[in-house]
Order: structure tokens, then C-alpha cells, then sequence
């Protein structure tokens, strides 16, 4: 389907408009990098994490799933199922999901490539750290943090003994020399001038994060993905789905029975899980850029929505139920 | 590069229990409905919801997918 020009100019100016909000917290970034910069210099590469630099690396296991914390997760029972599977490729966590992908019995006991990632650099996601279960596993477990995450969320990821790995999170690289995300290479590199580290596109969400290092870092040809729905199903809440389901961090939602109501809250029909799914304007955002760096993504990589659910479908995107995935991949 | 922004369902025709879902076509896609700029300006100014990060973009458009190490 070819897109508009209209299309593109609204997505462009969409991230205008999401860059400027995030740029409100530039100095808090700095201050972040600042503080984590000590330990970066001491901490991994995740450049490490690329298997073709390993001997034992082999194509058949170069597989991964991603599991974000979108509604299909539960309602489909996928770590349930993941955790009966003997599937031997990759878990690549978001770190809103650990915790319960560990309860569920999705550990590193089972899947030895056992991954987490987090970019967010607000104290918000110190939370995805607290909880108790991820200290029995933790030392198991890889991290990836981009250099600009929270000082505290890391640090409390280092207490549970996960591993850390840190990568860059581009943002200003194209505007040269000065750009941050170059001069905060350069500080990296000051001791040790072969201490380079990836950088990936986020897509503004961990979730496409976690898509990009699967395959850019993990070098994985097939990445799956669940509870990655950039969506909400019809059975959420109002609340959950008006409040992005972070009423703590919104200070106003928007009137149930407003003109712009229906634009903001617009409800989709996924053909190819052939059910409708809600999306607020944040998922609006997140899911055109995965769709559009899914659809531009080198050939060679295949990307399965086994979400069941959600907005992600289209070119390059291959829908099935995750147990078919399962089947085939176990 | 599919789109939500435009390509949205009709929303009377959605909520209709009946509606053949597999059968909605681009005749019920409603333009005027379409989110604006400022709209969406207006409701993060409002909200305050600011999601995690931004979207990278530059010239180079293989840059925009990552880079091996910096």
C-alpha cells in the first residue's frame, strides 16, 4: 500500500512535536550520563553481546523473541506458553515485563540467552528493578542500558547482579561533532579508545528498542514478537487506555465526550489477527515508526508479530498465533 | 509505510456488532477525522504524557537503523 505524502508530513510532524517535549528533559539526560559515566568506562560494551564474534555462534539459533508488556500478553497466556516450550533461541526482555516473565518461569535457568533492555531515561522505570525474583536470577541475566537510563533504575539492576551492558540511544548524531551523542562517545572513549559502543534507533519505546538490538546487536534473522501491541485491546479500561495506563505520571486526560476525542482514541482493525485494537495517540507515534523501520529493515530479517493483537501489521510483517511460532521454532 | 493517522475505520461503522470486519475497505476511511498536528500538540501540552524517547532521524537514512559502535 503506498503511503500519502500527507501521511508522512503528519508522522514527521508528530516527532517534531514528541522531540521538542523530550528535549524538556536534556539537561536531566546530561545529568544522567554524568552520573553513569564512571561505570560505563568500568561496564561492557554491549557490542560484546554480537555473537559472530563468537566461535560457537550458529545460524539455527539465530533466532529471538521480544516480550513487551502489551495487553495480548496476558489475555493470550504467551509466557505461559513460552515457559512449557523448549524453544533455544534469544529472550529479549523490556524491562516492564521481567518481573513477570520470571514468575511466569521465562528465566535464564531455561533460556540461557536471557536479555533485558531498558533506554527510558526517567526515574520511573527504577520500579522494573525492585522486585524480589529478579535478584534469584539476575546474574544470569544481560542488560542493556542506553548510556542516558536513569543512574538509579541501572544501579538497582546492578544490585540484583544483572549484567550491564551499555549502548548509545541516537537522538542528535546527526548534527555532527557537537552533537551529544558524539561528545558523550568521545567521553567514553577517554580512557580506553577501543570502548565504542552501539548505538540504536529507539523508535521512542523500549519495545522497538528491544526489536532493533534483537537483530542490530544479537544479530538474530527472526525476531518474534509478543505483547508487543502499541495498542489497547477494546476489553482495557477507559482509564488504563485514556491514561496510558500511567495515571501517576499524566496530569490530565481528555474528555470522554469531546470533538477531538475520537481522534486522539482511534480504534484500528488488525486484518491479520482480525480484531480491532485502540490507540492513543502515544501508540499512534510508537507504532508508525516500528512499522515504517520494520518495513525498512535489511532483507535478510524476518519479523514475526505473534502479539495476536495490536496495531503492528503490514509490509515485512508476518502475523501467526505464537504457539505456531513455537512449533515451528522449538 | 502503512498509517494509522489516515487510514482509521470508521468509527459509527466499527461499533456496529454486525459489521463484516474483514470487509472494511478504504470507503470507510473518514478524512475528516483525521488527527492534526496541533491536536496532538495540544493533548501532550495537556497530558503531560511524554512517552520514553524520540524517533531518530538524519540525512543519512541507513544512520536512522543504527549504528555497529560509536
Amino acid at each position: 500500500m503506498s503511503t500519502k505524502s500527507s501521511d508522512i508530513d503528519l508522522q514527521i510532524s508528530i516527532e517534531e512535536v514528541m522531540k521538542k517535549k523530550q528535549y524538556e528533559n536534556f539537561n536531566k539526560w546530561v545529568t544522567n550520563f554524568s552520573l553513569n559515566l564512571p561505570n560505563i568506562w568500568n561496564e561492557k560494551s554491549a557490542k560484546i553481546l554480537n555473537p559472530i564474534t563468537n566461535n560457537n555462534f550458529e545460524e539455527r539459533d539465530n533466532s529471538a523473541i521480544v516480550i513487551g508488556r502489551g495487553p495480548s500478553i496476558n489475555k493470550f497466556e504467551h509466557l505461559k506458553l513460552l515457559a512449557k516450550s523448549n524453544y533455544q533461541g534469544n529472550i529479549v526482555c523490556c524491562d516492564g515485563k521481567l518481573a513477570d516473565a520470571l514468575n511466569a518461569g521465562v528465566t535464564p535457568d531455561k533460556f540461557p540467552k536471557f536479555y533485558v533492555v531498558t533506554i527510558d531515561p526517567y526515574p520511573g522505570i527504577r520500579k522494573h528493578y525492585e522486585h524480589e525474583i529478579i535478584e534469584s536470577y539476575g546474574s544470569e541475566i544481560k542488560g542493556m542500558f542506553t548510556v542516558l537510563t536513569d543512574p538509579q533504575a541501572v544501579e538497582n539492576a546492578r544490585q540484583k547482579k544483572i549484567q550491564i551492558h551499555w549502548l548509545h540511544s541516537l537522538f542528535d548524531y546527526n548534527e555532527g561533532i557537537k552533537s551529544f551523542n558524539n561528545l558523550s562517545a568521545v567521553m567514553i572513549r577517554a580512557k580506553n579508545s577501543e570502548h565504542r559502543l552501539p548505538a540504536i534507533q529507539t523508535g521512542g519505546n523500549v519495545g522497538t528498542a528491544a526489536w532493533f538490538t534483537a537483530w542490530q546487536i544479537l544479530k538474530c534473522s527472526t525476531v518474534a514478537l509478543i505483547g508487543i501491541n502499541h495498542g489497547w485491546e477494546e476489553t482495557d479500561s477507559w482509564e488504563t487506555i485514556i491514561y496510558h495506563n500511567n495515571k501517576e505520571e499524566i496530569s490530565e486526560g481528555v474528555d470522554k465526550d469531546s470533538e477531538v476525542f475520537k481522534k486522539l482514541y482511534k480504534k484500528i482493525y488488525n486484518p491479520d489477527f482480525e480484531c480491532n485494537c485502540i490507540l492513543d495517540p502515544l501508540f499512534q507515534f510508537y507504532s508508525e515508526a516500528l512499522k515504517e523501520f520494520i518495513e525498512r529493515s535489511p532483507k535478510d530479517i524476518t519479523t514475526i508479530n505473534a502479539t495476536e493483537g495490536g496495531s503492528i501489521f503490514g509490509n515485512r510483517i508476518k502475523s501467526m498465533k505464537f504457539n505456531d511460532f513455537l512449533r515451528k521454532f522449538d | 509505510m502503512k498509517t494509522n493517522f489516515k487510514k482509521n475505520i470508521d468509527e459509527k461503522n466499527i461499533d456496529e456488532k454486525n459489521i463484516d470486519e474483514k470487509n472494511i475497505d478504504e470507503k470507510n476511511i473518514d478524512e475528516k477525522k483525521d488527527l492534526t498536528q496541533e491536536e496532538f500538540e495540544e493533548y501532550i501540552a495537556k497530558s503531560g504524557a511524554k512517552g520514553s524517547f524520540m524517533v531518530y532521524r538524519s540525512n543519512k537514512k541507513e544512520d536512522e537503523l543504527g549504528l555497529d559502535e560509536l
